[in-house]
């Protein structure tokens, strides 16, 4: 087995004396696509932010593609597309202009963002947008855009924080399809979602979160099987309640 | 190009793309504070000449008063009412007369004779109507009175010129060159220091409780780059918008002394700024809102909402407004000391560069202090740049202190 694009190991973090993350530890090899579930306020947005380098943690570590997130966390950054749960895009720039800063602060030159915007915009349709200020689209619209400005430096791996959340299943599939898409050119995705269906579809492996650790991690199929229940529905309701061990 | 250029540029963009930016920016200085300077004058002259023209009704109250006043034509737009003195009084107080006009028994005979008619003339302060009657009365009064002397001296076969052996005749050869920087040194001091402010709280507080509002701030520190390079190109896209706006009132300012004020009697007061006036001016005011710039970002950056923000900077303006006022106080002018207080020695040079004052000493004290104050303010924007608190939901002034919790 390749080593893991993104390794999350022992991981923990408080806020105000509350452990918000607690000893949490996963992997994600290239070309694989990992789920994080877990209800609201499990660890969930803290683990990514610790993974991107934006918080600093108590103990343990992160990495991507070996790099130490915390000893050169821009050389991590630059392996690393995050996508953030607000889609987060400059109001007043033109879709085109978000790539453009976002690929030129990744090290690309003017002439290689470009190329890489029209790419994105054929594979995102983003064709008819791009040169509208984002303040003028959609939600949809700027979430595409959103993921656009994450994957602008074709980094190795994604890390994808409800990627669909605000868009409609249309627009969703294209997402999804985009993921199956990296996965294929054996990029590692992470994604963070609480659209079980989605999880079911795309994700390789499962790591189901709860009060910051991590209790349950592998297939949808053996998640579905350690709960007792049929459904990925049931055993996110069921670990979400208290089943599962810390792992 | 480097991060912190491309960031900046960024928030350059995102800020002149911003209608609100704009207004404070370019549509005060450059057509709401010239214009109301214009206006003012015009309106103020227009209000002197409407009150000349106005009919105005005034008591005289005694027949002496009458005699006096019939030895003179009536004022133009002037009617007198007889009416007794407790009348004429009432009807001032119930604004029916402007005036009142008594004059003491044997005023008449006084006047025609070789003593003094003392006249009365009852006014009030609190009307513009009331000061114009009493004009109007004075110089009648006057008139009567130098007609009199004039008969006087006839009578004792002496010209004026006895009685008045010698004359002043003041002549105001020099009355632009003064008047107008004296009026400029009073106005400039407060605008400039208040226009910093105004040029540089909006945009700090846009591109740091506005981007933690719109979830844009996290977006860029996901990018490889350093929080001190998202905070460094911050603060350079606020001193660029501050200074622009400081700048911009500053030329804005210079063309209407240039053009002139109106003042009474339709003469103007005018200023002209010479180049060197000018980068005096151009170096302290770069400085000063750098100095505002940063104390406005750091204190900006703690503030979880744009609501938040603006309440923390609130008191920060009030005091910041404070020292262009102080500027005008009689007695205070830019020396040694005054040149190290923060703000009040921008002011200060912009007063003394104004009147042709300033000395290179204390000038250079204030460049020079208000550029150490310049990196203290950068100091609390490191500071805040550096505190993850800060960057994640703001975490109050404690964070920018440095007691703030940061987990």
């Amino acid at each position: 087995m390749s080593s893991p694009a993104l390794a999350v190991e022992q991981l923990s973090r408080r806020f105000a004396g509350l452990l918000a993350v607690d000893g949490v530890s996963f992997t994600v090899a290239p070309g694989e696509v990992v789920g994080l579930l877990g209800p609201n306020g499990a660890g969930k947005t803290t683990t990514l932010r610790m993974l991107a380098g934006l918080l600093t943690p108590h103990a343990g570590r992160a990495l991507v593609c070996g790099v130490d997130v915390q000893q050169d966390p821009l050389e991590a950054r630059r392996k690393l597309g995050l996508l953030t749960s607000s889609t987060g895009l400059f109001e007043r720039l033109t879709a085109r202009e978000v790539l453009s800063v976002f690929g030129q602060l990744n090290g690309l030159s003017r002439e290689v963002v470009a190329a890489r915007t029209e790419v994105l915009a054929k594979e995102l349709e983003l064709g008819a947008v791009l040169d509208r200020r984002c303040g003028q689209l959609s939600s949809g619209q700027k979430q595409r855009v959103s993921i656009a400005r994450a994957l602008v430096a074709d980094p190795p791996a994604y890390v994808l924080d409800e990627p669909t959340a605000t868009l409609d299943p249309l627009a969703s599939v294209g997402i999804l399809e985009l993921v199956q898409r990296a996965k294929a050119g054996g990029k590692a995705v992470l994604f963070s979602t609480h659209r079980l269906e989605e999880a079911e579809y795309l994700c390789d492996r499962l790591v189901f979160l709860r009060a910051g650790k991590v209790v349950a991690q592998g297939t949808p199929q053996a998640l579905v099987e350690r709960s007792g229940a049929h459904t990925l529905t049931a055993a996110f309701l069921h670990y979400a309640r208290g089943g599962g061990q810390a792992a | 190009m480097s991060p912190v250029r491309l960031l900046w540029w960024r928030e350059l963009t995102e800020a002149i793309r911003d209608r609100r930016t704009v207004l404070l920016m370019a549509l005060l200085p450059v057509v709401l504070y010239p214009l109301t300077l214009l206006l003012v004058g015009g309106v103020m002259a227009a209000g002197r000449e409407r009150l000349a023209r106005e009919s105005l009704d005034v008591a005289v109250a005694s027949d002496e008063a009458a005699a006096l006043l019939a030895r003179q034509p009536v004022p133009a737009f002037t009617v007198y009412r007889r009416m007794t003195a407790e009348a004429g009084l009432e009807a001032l107080r119930e604004k029916q007369v402007w005036a009142v006009v008594e004059a003491s028994d044997g005023a008449v005979a006084a006047l025609d004779g070789r003593g003094q008619a003392v006249v009365t003339v009852r006014y009030t302060k609190r009307h513009d109507r009331s000061m114009e009657a009493l004009e109007r009365l004075r110089r009648t009064l006057d008139a009567v009175g130098e007609r009199g002397l004039t008969v006087r001296l006839e009578d004792l076969k002496v010209t004026p010129e006895f009685v008045s052996p010698v004359k002043v005749a003041p002549e105001d050869v020099d009355f632009e060159k003064d008047l107008g920087p004296l009026i400029a040194s009073r106005l400039l001091p407060v605008i400039l220091v208040l226009m910093l402010f105004v040029g540089a709280l909006y945009p700090a507080i846009d591109m740091t409780a506005g981007e933690r509002e719109r979830g844009t701030w996290e977006t860029v520190l996901v990018a490889p780059v350093k929080p001190w390079q998202v905070m460094a190109a911050k603060y350079l896209a606020v001193a660029t918008l501050a200074s622009c706006t400081a700048l911009a009132n500053l030329a804005s300012m210079a063309v209407t002394f240039r053009i002139g004020l109106a003042l009474d009697s339709g003469q103007s007061a005018q200023v002209h700024f010479s180049p060197a006036q000018l980068a005096v001016l151009l170096v302290a005011l770069v400085a000063a809102a750098g100095m505002v710039s940063g104390v406005a970002l750091a204190v900006a950056s703690v503030a979880r909402t744009f609501k938040e923000a603006q309440a923390l900077l609130t008191p920060f303006t009030m005091l910041g407004s404070l020292p262009g006022m102080l500027a005008l106080m009689p007695g205070v002018e830019l020396n040694a000391f005054t040149a190290c207080v923060p703000l009040l020695n921008v002011a200060l040079l912009v007063k003394a560069v104004v009147l042709s004052a300033a000395t290179v000493g204390p000038a250079a004290l204030t460049v020079a202090s208000t550029l150490v104050f310049c990196g203290l303010a950068l100091r609390l924007v490191a500071k805040a740049a550096a505190s993850e608190a800060v960057r994640f939901g703001g975490g109050g002034l404690r964070a920018l202190l440095g007691r703030g919790p940061e987990a």
